[in-house]
């Protein structure tokens, strides 16, 4: 019976959905986190009888038809990459991203991956790194002794110098910006590397040509809704039910059958 | 063969197959755009063939056909996203989409944008504007969607909005001729005639069309399936019986006396 087959897929499609909320839920107190969806679209048809067939020969024209489905499949789960809220932490080198754009963090391997999580660190050697001690790009060095160090909203760290008294501009970070920001793939760690669907990145500097400002002493938290995750869970869990019912109908249905024989 | 069982088995079989219409809408719960099949019977009489000039003649027979089945075009819940490039069309009408197989038509409004920077469907077919595909270009930011499907963007740090294209919304004066595709789609008949920007049709950003398979009736409905089916099997169990007692009864030979 094919709607056994059907309501498999459907509960594949529910547990996989349950699994994506999960990590939304789980990923809640992420900085930078943007939350997923899971996306569904219906499979093929058999077309038992087409529709606008010729229903005899005078013309007459079947105005429908039996379109039979198989069920259901996912087609993606994208991210929603809209601004998380902001929360003030205070910390002289966490950085938020008001607006579009991504930090460029350069891994051990000399490829580069992106971040929106601005929780940076400094290492031994002074350079502003990453939690997992990345460096930001395009690298910039702290001197020792260095003191007052602020970072403007267009991402120039600037420091005072021991002996000066004004302060003095050490770099700017860099800020990429992609055309499909959900094309992205990620790679955990809070990190994203460019693939053939996010279109090539485009290396800028902060609150220039689209990309956005910097904010110090911020962090950007994770855009997840608890509420719209908590209501799509009691959703998907109903449906999950749901399609088993229709299972236990059909094998219902067949168990029937199978007792008319004695 | 007894008639009663090949009635009841026609109506076994009908059945089936609206038990398999029904896990496909209860599958596709939760699938966006996505609207629900119905089945449609219809009596089948059989062609007489036989002597109707005698006195008490044959009755007809009618089976049951599954001679349809038809799609509720009605909406489906709106649900908020929030995403820019989620749009669900408020009233009649259909997302142009180009497929490699022809034109298509959804109601599926989770678009995305690809890497050339063209407004995509999940699938990534190309939604089709006025003017061909819907372009964005690099350095696009805070797209905006009007009700009336312009859709503009902020570039760069130009505060003023730049046009980007204009989503086609298409209406069919018989959308049940509509017939599903996969993936979301629809293909229009030949003769289906779409009509650009049909009355009554808003576009809302921000928000997506849920299914608009209602649970409980499904559920009722499939309730009212299993049950039918129970009855026709046990409609066929008793023919059987009597079918048998008969011949367990004429079989024996009268006693002589």
């Amino acid at each position: 019976m094919r709607a056994l087959d059907t309501a498999a897929t459907g509960m594949a499609a529910q547990d996989l959905k349950v699994q994506v909320i999960a990590g939304n839920i789980a990923n809640m107190g992420t900085t930078g986190f943007k939350s997923q969806r899971a996306e569904f679209q219906d499979l093929i048809y058999e077309h038992v009888q087409r529709i606008g067939a010729q229903a005899s020969d005078q013309g007459n024209i079947l105005p429908v038809g039996i379109e039979l489905g198989s069920g259901v499949k996912t087609v993606g789960t994208p991210r929603l990459m809209t601004q998380g809220t902001l929360s003030q932490t205070g910390n002289t080198l966490d950085v938020a991203i008001q607006g579009s754009g991504w930090f460029k963090i350069q891994m051990p391997d000399g490829t580069f991956n992106y971040t929106r999580d601005g929780s940076f660190k400094m290492d031994a050697q002074g350079r502003i790194v990453t939690s997992e001690g990345n460096v930001v790009q395009p690298g910039i060095t702290i001197p020792q002794n260095a003191t007052g160090l602020t970072i403007n909203n267009q991402g120039q760290v600037s420091v005072t110098l021991p002996g000066s008294s004004t302060s003095s501009i050490l770099g700017q970070f860099t800020l990429t910006t992609f055309i499909n920001d959900a094309g992205l793939q990620a790679n955990g760690d809070n990190l994203f590397s460019a693939t053939p669907a996010s279109g090539q990145p485009q290396d800028g500097q902060p609150a220039t040509n689209g990309a956005g400002s910097l904010l110090q002493g911020s962090l950007e938290q994770s855009n997840v809704e608890a509420v719209t995750e908590i209501s799509n869970l009691i959703a998907a869990q109903r449906a999950y039910e749901m399609n088993s019912k229709v299972i236990t109908a059909a094998d219902e249905m067949l168990q029937t059958t199978s007792q008319l024989l004695r | 063969m007894e008639n009663a069982l090949l009635i009841g088995l026609s109506r076994q079989m009908a059945l089936a197959h609206e038990l398999d219409i029904v896990a496909n809408n209860v599958a596709n719960i939760d699938t966006t755009g996505y609207k629900a099949d119905n089945a449609a019977f219809s009596e089948f009489l059989m062609p007489r063939a036989s002597d109707q000039d005698f006195t008490g003649r044959d009755r007809r027979i009618s089976f049951v056909q599954d001679h349809a089945s038809w799609l509720n075009m009605s909406e489906g819940a709106i649900q908020h996203t929030g995403n820019p490039l989620d749009v669900a069309i408020n009233g009649p009408g259909y997302i142009q989409v180009q497929t490699p197989r022809g034109q298509r038509y959804t109601r599926n409004g989770a678009l995305q944008i690809n890497s050339t920077g063209q407004l995509v469907t999940n699938e990534g077919y190309q939604v089709i504007g006025d003017g061909g595909p819907i372009q964005f270009q690099t350095g696009d930011h805070d797209i905006s969607i009007s009700p009336n499907g312009v859709i503009t963007a902020l570039s760069g740090t130009d505060p003023t909005d730049a046009p980007r294209g204009h989503l086609q919304i298409v209406g069919f004066d018989q959308p049940q001729l509509l017939q599903k595709d996969g993936d979301s789609l629809f293909v229009a008949p030949a003769n289906a005639n779409p009509t650009p920007s049909p009355l009554g049709t808003r576009i809302e950003q921000g928000a997506i069309e849920k299914s608009n398979v209602n649970a409980v009736a499904q559920m009722a409905r499939m309730i009212q399936i299993t049950r039918s089916y129970n009855d026709i099997a046990a409609i066929l169990q008793q023919q059987g019986d009597e079918r048998r007692s008969a011949l367990q009864q004429l079989s024996q030979l009268p006693s002589s006396s």
